[in-house]
């Protein structure tokens, strides 16, 4: 906990420096998490905004000290999941519809390739973002919160209240798919280069 | 896909998603932040305020019309002209024989026959 528990009970009665200080606490973090989950870095202020305004008016429900940061965590996901939901940005850029340019990006970030530090870190980033749109919103947040935040399948039942195994399916599942669609990309691409290497030799 | 190649793989997506973290670091909140929130919280709650100001009005009017209905209803029936006998009496008090005749709608013996 980033805050003491004493702190939360004072926001939860309504006073406002109390409020204050678990925001400054916390937002650091949650801004980080929401940047990595919508990719979009214009828009993580105001995510991050909607989850402390939900915290605010949700305060009074929490009973328990323990529940608090799963409990954040999960406005937190919400908020970005109604968030994505709005943007329906990703139907623009699945994998299996990837440019040569990304697929070559992909090879050279595997391959670590890529030009200068910017410039591979630029990679990184529009690859990773292109694979994660493979999936449903709730995929996308699942695994950013496993495989990128990464928070134990334990902290993911609380934030969920589902079931360890429940978890470990969908991330399974989620996993497969992006896996997939990484896959087709290369596919795609290797098929491409023995078309025009085939071409070239007959011409 | 052999098993190999699955494994390669998964070690790569392992890999991007790692350096993912570092690549999308923790962004610096920016000075209007917190004002920012406070004003959407404010916002919010004026607007929670109006919805029960607006509540409390819409429960009010309900409650007045209410009696309102209340109040007409209870007032006595015997205030309201009341339709005594049945339809043909009703109809001979409107109509008057003497009226029908006038307008040629009975012949005047069949009046006058009625009268004696």
């Amino acid at each position: 906990m980033l805050v003491e528990f004493e702190q939360i009970q004072k926001a939860q009665a309504g006073d406002g420096t109390a409020f204050n200080q678990v925001v400054v606490a916390y937002r650091k973090r949650i801004l980080g998490t929401i940047a990595r989950l919508i990719g979009r870095p214009e828009d993580v202020e105001d995510v991050a905004q909607e989850v402390f305004l939900r915290l605010y008016y949700s305060l009074d429900q929490l009973r328990t000290p323990e529940v608090f940061e799963p409990w954040l965590y999960r406005l937190t996901v919400n908020a970005s999941y109604d968030y994505l939901r709005k943007q329906r940005r990703r139907n623009e850029s699945r994998m299996s519809d990837l440019s040569e340019q990304q697929v070559m990006m992909a090879d050279a970030v595997a391959g670590g390739k890529a030009s200068n530090e910017e410039q591979r870190r630029k990679q990184v980033k529009e690859l990773v973002e292109s694979l994660l749109g493979a999936v449903s919103e709730q995929d996308r947040i699942l695994l950013t919160l496993k495989e990128v935040e990464g928070l134990s399948l334990k902290e993911l039942e609380r934030i969920y209240s589902v079931n360890e195994n429940a978890l470990k399916v969908r991330l399974f599942r989620a996993r497969q798919r992006v896996l997939s669609a990484f896959e087709a990309g290369k596919k795609n691409r290797t098929s491409r280069s023995s078309e025009e290497r085939a071409a070239e030799s007959e011409g | 896909m052999s098993y190999s190649n699955e494994e390669f793989r998964n070690r790569e997506l392992d890999s991007l998603f790692a350096q993912y973290k570092s690549v999308v670091p923790d962004p610096e909140p920016g000075t209007g932040f917190m004002p920012e929130l406070w004003r959407k919280i404010e916002a919010r709650q004026g607007l929670i305020l109006r919805m029960k100001k607006l509540t409390q009005v819409f429960v009010a009017a309900a409650a007045a019309i209410c009696i309102l209905f209340a109040t007409v209803l209870s007032v006595p029936r015997s205030a309201t002209p009341e339709a005594r006998g049945n339809y043909v009496d009703v109809l001979a008090e409107a109509y008057p024989t003497e009226t029908l005749a006038a307008h040629g709608i009975i012949p005047h013996e069949g009046m006058e026959a009625r009268t004696k």
